[in-house]
């Protein structure tokens, strides 16, 4: 099965939009987001602007969207042929509606779609949250689905073309609960299922001298168990902890905990500070070597094991710290730089951020 | 389909239990509610920010998930 057409993308976001704007009072609420990207790390640099959109939509609705390119220049063995560099964009774009019912549930959908020369996917969703104890908890549910689609003919393949399928299934189930006036606490719970292609087409693997193609399993399972805390503490200072669990069946096991502080500094201006840990197991089929009678092989950096450590800082204005007028002075920029330390292959990287948020009436 | 592994339950048993309990503490009203609405309390990550930071770790990191959406959606396996 292959995914949808680029009109007809488009036509689902289209009537996304249309729909929600349908039942619009004389005026709502949106906020519009520009935001900017890059990415540095050994053999990969990342470009990736992107714009984001939201609005209310009537009394009840919520609808957003966004469109990014990626632009990547890499000479990582992990995305293409051993030491040969290339560059490629990607597009996506998706949108979602979000509808509160009975003012107790809110149902929503939402979709995305991505292309790249040799990379097609697409993945619907739907959720519904309900609220309970006067608000103080939200139980949520979510579920979806994915279809990728590999083509690829590049020279630098070394047995001729390559096509490939990958389906997606998503569930997940959540709760959020307010515990005090200044602490909220939360939990997620993701279930996935993969069918299809997992490996790279373009990736070898020495096996006793000779490259062979990558093998993977044809299907995975991964769980992934997330908690977090928000507690709001003196001075205008907010801590946000969180932890999240993975393993899957084959093999990986993962730890990431994390911790982020926001500070009001002043009216209008916000520092944040974050680290971030994350430990993995490799999956139980990867090894640096191979033997010939070895059915599954790798040389995916990703199912390694590894730790990386993230730190990141970022700065937040608004428009009214400056001195803007009116609406202008709810304008938002914000930069963020973070750097990653990661003890594999991919070696170090090296992150940025800028953005404008405007909010308007319409 | 395999069941669902003894450590993700344990962590999801153990969240579940500390959830209810401490929501069964109080029940916060909602004029008490000013600071928790404030955007480092509801979302400090905004859409954009948490969207590449998902992709990121998913083409770098082989234990993605946790976020209640997909990773994926490029040609980084």
């Amino acid at each position: 099965m292959r995914g949808p057409s680029t009109a007809g993308a488009l036509a689902i976001v289209g009537a996304v939009v249309v729909l929600g704007s349908a039942a619009a009072p004389a005026r709502a609420d949106g906020e519009l987001t520009m935001r900017g990207v890059y990415y540095k790390e050994r053999s990969t640099r990342v470009i990736q602007p992107m714009l984001d959109g939201k609005g209310t939509v009537g009394d009840n609705g919520e609808v957003d969207g966004h469109l990014l390119v990626d632009a990547i220049t890499s000479a990582s063995v992990a995305a293409g042929a051993a030491g040969e560099a290339f560059s490629e964009k990607r597009l996506q774009f998706g949108g979602g509606y979000l509808h509160r019912v009975m003012d107790r549930f809110r149902l929503g959908a939402s979709g995305r779609w991505s292309r790249e020369p040799d990379y097609d996917s697409w993945f619907v969703g739907a959720r519904g949250d309900v609220a309970l104890a006067d608000d103080n908890t939200v139980i949520g549910v979510a579920g979806g689905y994915g279809h990728d689609l590999i083509t690829s003919n590049a020279p630098n393949m070394r047995s001729g073309g390559f096509e490939g399928e990958l389906t997606t299934k998503l569930g997940s189930v959540s709760v959020s609960q307010l515990v005090s006036p200044r602490l909220v606490i939360g939990a997620t719970y993701d279930l996935i299922y993969l069918a299809g292609v997992q490996h790279s087409p373009y990736r070898s693997v020495r096996v006793d001298g000779v490259l062979m193609p990558e093998a993977h399993p044809r299907t995975r399972l991964r769980h992934a168990a997330a908690a977090s805390a928000r507690w709001s503490g003196p001075g205008e200072t907010t801590f946000i902890a969180s932890h999240r669990v993975y393993d899957d069946d084959w093999g990986i096991l993962g730890l990431t905990p994390e911790v982020r502080i926001v500070k009001e500094v002043d009216a209008g201006l916000e520092v944040g500070l974050r680290y971030r840990f994350h430990w993995q197991r490799a999956a139980d089929f990867y090894q640096d070597e191979y033997a010939p009678d070895d059915q599954l092989r790798s040389d995916d950096v990703k199912i390694s094991g590894f730790t990386t450590h993230t730190l990141g800082f970022k700065l937040a204005v608004y428009g009214r710290a400056l001195g803007l007028p009116e609406r202008m002075a709810e304008w938002r920029g914000e930069v963020i730089f973070e750097y990653v330390d990661q003890n594999n292959r991919f070696g170090n990287a090296g992150i940025a951020h800028a953005a404008l948020s405007v909010p308007f009436e319409y | 389909m395999p069941p669902v592994s003894r450590l993700s339950l344990c962590f999801i048993l153990v969240t579940i239990v500390a959830t209810t309990a401490l929501g069964a503490c109080a029940r916060v009203r909602p004029y008490q509610r000013g600071t928790l609405s404030k955007r480092s309390m509801t979302a400090d990550v905004d859409a954009g920010e948490r969207r590449f930071g998902q992709h990121q770790t998913g083409s770098r990191e082989g234990a993605d998930g946790g976020t209640g959406e997909p990773g994926g959606g490029c040609g980084c396996n």
